[in-house]
């Protein structure tokens, strides 16, 4: 994919048809060590040993209308692509986490992409899971924990446009704190 | 190889070509990983080209065998080869 952030919601939304109640999305990157790290945690359903080996494959998928499914595959090979790594951990009843480590400066690295967006997409589409999202830089830190806003909105949906909106504008500034101000796609 | 070759696509960012590739098309890449072989699948393409002799990994030369997905070498880059095959197409 041309932004690594639609690799980011293809996976959430596996989260999502997993039944998760709570999605970590982590996105940790430094210029100075070299390398992009992104995790997405969830507490779904999970999968066995095989079923991990099935999503890797690129000519396994569930889905009937076609024989192939891409999504986590072309994942890992941007990751691999780097010289990064790429590593999938799940437990049955537990949940799945989906890790993939970039280096950074490689020539075929891909971007980041709108990664706020994604989040914000995540929350809009899904106001009943709940979404805690960390980014950090070199610079710094920042975290958007879904459960927090909650208790701050008492009993108001998350996908409200006044939330989404206030939403948007923390992402907003909390990246730009975090990268100096740099433009972040 | 028995597939009649009626078309050419040229692309590497395999999310991209698994969307636009013609069907029925020669398609040139430098990419010879399994997940070309699972994009050469899906678009239903005549035949993966690899351009400029770029590698074609062991997973995915199985991975072919097992889908009838034929795999061409060439030395050429994508640009004279696609003009070779264009004068052959309008033959």
């Amino acid at each position: 994919m041309r932004e690594l952030s639609l690799n980011v919601m293809d996976v959430a939304q596996n989260s999502v048809r997993a039944e998760a109640s709570l999605v970590r999305i982590t996105v940790e990157e430094s210029d100075r060590e070299d390398y992009l790290k992104i995790a997405i945690a969830d507490d779904g359903c999970g999968m066995t040993e095989e079923q991990v080996q099935q999503v890797i494959d690129p000519f396994f998928t569930t889905r009937t209308t076609r024989k192939v499914g891409l999504g986590v595959p072309l994942f890992k090979l941007s990751a691999e692509q780097t010289g990064g790594s790429f590593e999938i951990q799940s437990r049955k009843g537990v949940g799945t986490t989906t890790t993939a480590t970039y280096v950074k400066s490689h020539v075929d690295m891909t971007p980041l992409g709108d990664i706020n967006s994604t989040v914000e997409i995540l929350i809009r589409c899904n106001p009943g899971i709940d979404f805690v999202f960390t980014h950090s830089t070199d610079q710094g830190t920042f975290t958007l924990d879904t459960r927090e806003l909650r208790e701050v909105l008492d009993g108001v949906s998350l996908d409200t446009p006044d939330v989404l909106e206030w939403i948007r504008a923390y992402l907003s500034e909390q990246t730009q704190i975090i990268t100096g101000g740099a433009d972040n796609q | 190889m028995e597939r009649e070759i009626t078309d050419c696509y040229i692309g590497d960012l395999l999310s991209w070509v698994m969307g636009r590739a013609p069907e029925d098309s020669a398609w040139l890449t430098v990419m010879g990983n399994i997940n070309s072989i699972a994009v050469a699948t899906l678009a239903d393409v005549s035949c993966i080209v690899l351009v400029e002799n770029a590698a074609l990994d062991e997973n995915a030369r199985q991975k072919a065998e097992l889908h009838d997905v034929t795999i061409l070498l060439t030395p050429e880059n994508s640009y004279r080869f696609a003009v070779k095959l264009s004068a052959l197409l309008a033959e």
